[in-house]
């Protein structure tokens, strides 16, 4: 079985990020990690990896030569191969765009599963899995916590629904994409962490893939920065006063009804 | 010159900082706490394979080169100082003997279990009566039938109390000083090898020091870790370098943990209604603590680099090991002043790294023995 899975580098949560002066890019602390929701892919490529035979995992990524780190990690926790598909050139910040190269790339390395984050934690967009799997017209299922493959050609799936679980068994190939909760994602082993090191990972130029290169150029993006703004600050904390815990939940229930308005 | 590290170097130390930032920094305060040695902890973390860090790949390890070594020294210091010690024991020290001179026999039985964190080793030169000067070593190691008798007890053994196995440092005639000396494994189990009183320190706490006492111990004459008779400290100072560096980057491991401490609550504590770190006095402060953390730095890894390359590191070693402690002793102490009344609290961190700063002082050799020796390099004998 091939599993192919797309990842994505982001700015570590606690990297510091400054909105530049003219409201339209951040300046972003030199801390970045693979997307929090993506490890959990490579976690659940892996254990099936460990339980069946003949399993090939494939990491990609779109991005600089920066995003190879993600990728070297994805190697460290035990994928076998990886590519960087090269963004500079791309409209990385449009989710179509992105998806549309990376299933062009999923087309023609091939693949039985192919696994992803349920979103970036950058931009929070969770396009790109729905939207390449429309692309490669194949089923996909969102956010999954469960994953069981029945035999070589079906997995059988669980996801969170709006009060309760929804289950799925489907055929392959078929794209996933994964929730916390899925597992535990593994530490690397210093063996994994030494291959990762020495690995070669070949840069494909996207322009080599079968797709229309003006949807996909830099100026084909259909996003458009208008203004970054910081989020409002907080209001400060208000303590509820009272002599008696009874006389502090009336004052909170006073206070939710006339200053919150949320009763 | 290029201080660059490459692709592969900077992606061992991001993936050595975030296994640290999740497998032991969660852990720090509790194992400081408890002051007891982090079992599970242990299991968990040298599963990952970090004890062969510096062997071959033929006896199990990853032969990592020096620049790597001491980015993994320095990260999992910062982690906890005290967990830290009883890995790299089993790493360098408690281990270096064995791989170097030990048996078949003694390799499987000792080594390959270290490395895999089965078994856990520790190294004994420090005696009541003596540490730097070796030279005064009472512990006693003389022939007898087939193998040795030795006699005495150590101090301040790290993971003494709880080793598997350890390298002790013997003489065979008190007389003959430095050139009676030589190294011995002791296999726990072995007659007469007890563990004597554990030393409840001020910091480095989770680490297990203490007393190890040889009563009329005897072991094969294949203990004996050596080519030659009375060579023992000739041996010791092929990797006198590692391990002074190796206490270098720990203490840059402190440093940097307190420093980004220091760093987070300057930002954040507010005081006369503007975060603390607007203030200029508390603006020098971390100009000062940066540019010391940045020169004990590059004595480190300049350090790492001419070992790495072969060449002379003798100087320069000690020069770092003493640099890298004295000036993490100062960042830990100004993070302590940044932090205020706060810093006197067990529940925050600050306290932890000024205790903890303060064996590594003396940890790895006095400073006023290092100078000697420094001074000694330089001038030669007059």
């Amino acid at each position: 079985m091939n599993i192919l899975i797309f990842i994505k580098q982001v700015a570590d949560t606690e990297a510091r990020i400054i909105i530049k002066g003219d409201h339209k890019s951040l300046e972003i602390e030199n801390k970045y990690n693979m997307n929090f929701f993506d490890e959990f892919a490579v976690e659940e490529a892996m254990r099936i990896k460990e339980k069946n035979k003949d399993v090939q995992i494939t990491v990609c990524t779109i991005g600089s030569q920066k995003a190879v780190e993600a990728l070297r990690t994805a190697i460290a926790m035990g994928a076998d191969r990886a590519f960087l598909l090269d963004g500079s050139k791309a409209a990385t910040n449009d989710p179509l765009a992105i998806s549309r190269i990376l299933s062009a790339f999923a087309k023609k390395e091939g693949f039985d599963m192919i696994l992803c984050g349920r979103q970036a934690i950058d931009d929070e967009s969770a396009n790109v899995g729905a939207m390449a799997a429309e692309f490669l017209g194949i089923p996909h299922v969102s956010a999954i916590l469960k994953m069981e493959v029945v035999d070589g050609n079906a997995v059988k799936v669980e996801n969170e629904i709006e009060g309760g679980r929804g289950i799925f068994e489907v055929k392959l190939p078929a794209l996933f994409t994964t929730q916390k909760g899925l597992n535990e994602p593994r530490v690397p082993l210093i063996t994994g962490v030494m291959k990762a090191m020495k690995a070669s990972i070949p840069v494909v130029d996207p322009a080599t893939l079968d797709i229309p290169q003006e949807a996909v150029a830099a100026e084909a993006s259909k996003v458009t920065i208008l203004s970054y703004e910081s989020p409002q600050e907080r209001p400060p904390v208000k303590i509820i006063e009272g002599e008696t815990p009874e006389e502090k939940v009336k004052n909170l229930v006073k206070a939710l009804k006339e200053d919150a308005k949320a009763l | 010159m290029d201080f660059r590290l490459t692709e592969e170097q900077e992606f061992f130390k991001k993936t050595v900082a975030d296994t640290i930032d999740r497998m032991v920094v969660p852990k720090a305060q509790e194992i400081d706490e408890k002051d007891e040695f982090p079992w599970e902890l242990w299991k968990e973390f040298t599963k990952l394979g970090y004890v062969g860090l510096r062997y071959p790949e033929e006896v199990g390890g990853l032969n990592a080169d020096k620049i790597m070594c001491m980015t993994f020294y320095e990260e999992i210091a910062r982690g906890s100082v005290g967990f830290a010690q009883s890995v790299i024991m089993n790493i360098l020290m408690g281990t270096y003997f064995l791989y170097r001179f030990g048996s078949k026999e003694i390799k499987e039985r000792c080594l390959y279990p270290a490395i895999r964190g089965e078994k856990i080793a520790t190294m004994c030169f420090t005696e009541d009566q003596s540490g730097s000067d070796l030279g005064a070593t009472r512990t006693t190691a003389v022939r007898d039938g087939d193998g040795w008798r030795i006699n005495g007890t150590k101090m301040w053994i790290t993971n003494g109390p709880i080793c598997d196995f350890a390298t002790v440092l013997a003489t065979m005639d008190p007389s003959k000083g430095l050139k009676g000396l030589n190294f011995f494994l002791v296999e726990k189990g072995t007659p007469g090898f007890a563990s004597g009183q554990i030393i409840h320190k001020l910091g480095c706490r989770g680490t297990v020091t203490g007393e190890l006492v040889f009563d009329n111990v005897w072991v094969p004459y294949e203990n004996f870790l050596g080519a030659e008779l009375g060579k023992g400290v000739f041996y010791v100072s092929d990797i006198l370098d590692e391990v002074r560096l190796m206490t270098g980057a720990m203490a840059l491991g402190i440093t940097r943990g307190a420093y980004n401490e220091g760093l987070e609550f300057a930002r954040k504590r507010v005081a006369f209604g503007q975060p603390i770190g607007n203030f200029q006095l508390i603006r020098e402060k971390f100009a000062e603590m940066d540019t010391l953390m940045n020169a004990a730095r590059l004595m480190v890894y300049y350090g790492a680099w001419l070992l790495e390359n072969g060449m002379d590191a003798r100087a320069l070693a000690a020069e770092a090991k003493m640099y890298a402690t004295e000036v993490c002793a100062k960042v830990v102490d100004e993070v302590t002043r940044i932090y205020g009344a706060n810093a006197f609290a067990y529940e925050y961190a600050p306290q932890r790294y000024f205790r903890d700063a303060r064996f590594l002082l003396y940890g790895g050799g006095t400073h006023e023995v290092l100078k000697d020796f420094i001074g000694r390099t330089i001038l030669g004998k007059l």
